[in-house]
């Protein structure tokens, strides 16, 4: 008997190689990436959720909470309004500056935290090279809210440019060429086509500043003073905490900050989705 | 002619958010507190801040500073508020000196207090109060795991093989650099007693054999106990207050007093700046808390945290003796001493051939 091919759609055998490897990938992530995760909730939980609410609501640690995601955010607001500007103006012909450009704007990644908080102390302290003249003043940069979001956005600089410049360079140049037939002033193409176009990728580039911003240790304690309710953000919170020996606290603020960069991630993770790639708009 | 460009059904709302949202957050910015401006004095009227090395923050927060602000209140009906931070002391001593606004240390050491005078942080001669600016005094000693099993006595027996020795960073704790005085000086003075003479040359070789069983340094004397207490050391130098309030934490843990140790004694100092200081008012109400550390309240709060009172010798009655009790006087003084042993045998000698070894 000749078996005749059906060729109505059937139901594809599960892909087990496909299965084997996420199974790999996922085992090898255990001790590196999964565990340690683990244990910020095993610890943060073993004496009990009670306990760990009230670690997480007393008030300097609130305060650290809050102090890190307002100058998180207003890191972000500006790296991500420098990213878009920046990509525009550079537009999309390679011009001769444009490459060595992008590459000091791409610098602030290569330069280690401490190094980028030292720097900012030499620039801005007491008798840093501007700051000698601002010591003068009424006014204080170093050791304030100021100072940790100028660390802020020094370490997390290029991160929103670098996915709204490809966004950018991707997008299909005939939209803005008949915006420009029907009388369209560059900043109307740039308001009304190509911004709205550029939505997921600012999202995106948004989240990631956020994400990496709110974490940042390295460059905050050289220039943040560390004040208990004035200028501890999250992790100098945790870090205090862990050397005074006090693990639940530490705890319950380290589990916090990872909740907070999972729904991060699982946003930027929705923004692809709904908005397709990036670039591509509405 | 050119046409105009209709935008009247074109989306691009989102551009609002694009404004709103900074505008929101920059207002956030302006009104949050320690934005941007150096606190006026009438701002920071009804404030210390109090800058403290790592192990003070016990005592200061939980006897000290309640106390005080009580006393205060009842005194002039006025509320303090004390604003803290806490880390090592050569730290806190480097943040002064970049330009925190603090109005108080306590510090680890005179040497950092010097130093604070030195580089034009404060102008207050910080000697001239009571105790010659000392507040507390505690004796450097070693924690060993509970069964002592490396039967350590002393500081030379921690250069003995396979003991797992956790020592304070002296670069930026004051224990640290406490723990090395104690080492060095220990052994020197030892053999003055014992031998006639002092013998630098022996003081150097257990200071090396110490180091090279030095498996962590820690930033700080709080930092260190933590790490002892996690087990990741057999013994560790630290001070007398620390192990004792371990001690009585947990039972896994025992104390060694050496026969021969120091007196960490540590000073307070105020911090007037030359240019922007502290305004007479605040000064003084920023001296009346300082003197406060000497009166007996303050006193038997350090003494409940182990420190050693320096007023009354009798608040001390249930320390454990010292056989041979020294302080950086009997080495010099701070200066000499830094010089001497840690500039000139640790950093140089002992640092530098760690690996040698």
């Amino acid at each position: 008997m000749v078996k005749t091919q059906s060729f109505k759609r059937q139901q594809e055998p599960p892909d087990l190689t496909g299965l084997v490897g996420m199974g790999f990938i996922l085992l090898a992530m255990m001790p590196l990436v999964i565990l340690p995760i683990a244990s910020i909730f095993i610890f943060g939980f073993s004496k009990g959720p009670v306990h760990f609410w009230s670690a997480l609501t007393e008030a300097p640690a609130l305060h650290a909470l809050q102090l890190s995601i307002l100058t998180s955010a207003v890191a972000t607001v500006c790296n991500v309004f420098f990213g878009v500007v920046a990509a525009w103006v550079m537009g999309r012909d390679q011009l001769r500056g444009s490459s060595a450009l992008i590459v000091l704007i791409s610098l602030p990644t290569a330069i280690p935290t401490a190094v980028a908080g030292f720097a900012l102390l030499l620039l801005w302290g007491r008798s840093g090279l501007l700051g000698r003249f601002i010591e003068q003043t009424d006014y204080q940069i170093m050791f304030t809210t100021a100072a940790i979001i100028l660390a802020n956005i020094f370490v997390t600089f290029p991160l929103a440019f670098g996915v709204i410049k490809p966004a950018l360079d991707n997008l299909d140049i005939n939209y803005e060429a008949a915006a420009e037939t029907m009388g369209a002033t560059r900043w109307q193409t740039f308001r009304y086509v190509v911004l709205p176009s550029l939505r997921g990728a600012i999202i995106t580039g948004a989240l990631l500043t956020f994400a990496r911003s709110i974490g940042e240790f390295g460059s905050t304690i050289m220039v943040s003073g560390n004040l208990a309710m004035r200028t501890q953000t999250a992790p100098l919170y945790i870090f205090a905490k862990f050397n005074e020996g006090d693990i639940e606290s530490a705890n319950a603020i380290a589990a916090v900050l990872a909740l907070i960069s999972f729904a991060i991630f699982s946003l930027i993770m929705l923004t692809k989705g709904r908005w397709g790639r990036w670039g591509r708009g509405r | 002619m050119r046409p105009v460009f209709n935008t009247k059904n074109l989306g691009g709302s989102s551009f609002r958010l694009y404004t709103a949202l900074p505008l929101f957050l920059l207002t956030l910015l302006v009104l949050h507190t320690s934005a941007c401006r150096r606190q006026s004095d009438l701002v920071r009227e009804g404030t210390i801040t109090l800058y403290g090395f790592s192990v003070v923050k016990e005592p200061l927060e939980r006897e000290i500073f309640p106390g005080y602000r009580e006393e205060w209140k009842q005194k002039t009906g006025q509320e303090l508020t004390f604003i803290p931070s806490y880390a090592g002391s050569e730290i806190i001593t480097n943040q002064i000196v970049s330009g925190v606004e603090a109005d108080v240390a306590i510090l680890a050491s005179a040497r950092n207090a010097d130093r604070l005078v030195e580089t034009g942080s404060t102008k207050h001669d910080w000697r001239r109060l009571p105790h010659h600016g000392i507040v507390n005094r505690t004796a450097m000693v070693i924690l060993v795991q509970k069964g002592n099993r490396h039967r350590i006595r002393d500081f030379a027996d921690l250069g003995r093989k396979g003991v797992r020795l956790i020592h304070c960073d002296p670069v930026s704790s004051g224990a640290g650099q406490w723990s090395l005085l104690a080492v060095y000086g220990g052994t020197l003075l030892r053999t003055g007693r014992v031998e006639g003479t002092r013998n630098p040359a022996r003081a150097v070789e257990t200071l090396r054999a110490v180091w090279s069983n030095v498996v962590s340094t820690p930033g700080s004397a709080r930092e260190a106990r933590t790490q002892f207490e996690r087990k990741e050391g057999d013994a560790l130098i630290t001070y007398e207050m620390e192990a004792l309030q371990l001690l009585e934490k947990s039972p896994d843990f025992e104390m060694i007093v050496p026969p021969t140790t120091i007196l960490a004694e540590h000073p307070v100092v105020i911090i007037n700046h030359p240019r922007h200081g502290l305004s007479p008012a605040r000064y003084a109400v920023v001296e009346l808390f300082v003197r406060s550390l000497w009166d007996p309240p303050a006193q038997a709060s350090w003494v409940r945290a182990r420190f050693r009172a320096v007023t009354d010798d009798a608040l001390n009655a249930r320390f454990a003796k010292i056989d041979h009790p020294f302080t950086v006087a009997d080495l010099g003084d701070w200066k000499v001493a830094y010089q001497q042993v840690i500039e000139e045998v640790w950093k140089r000698q002992i640092q530098t051939s760690r690996d040698d070894d």
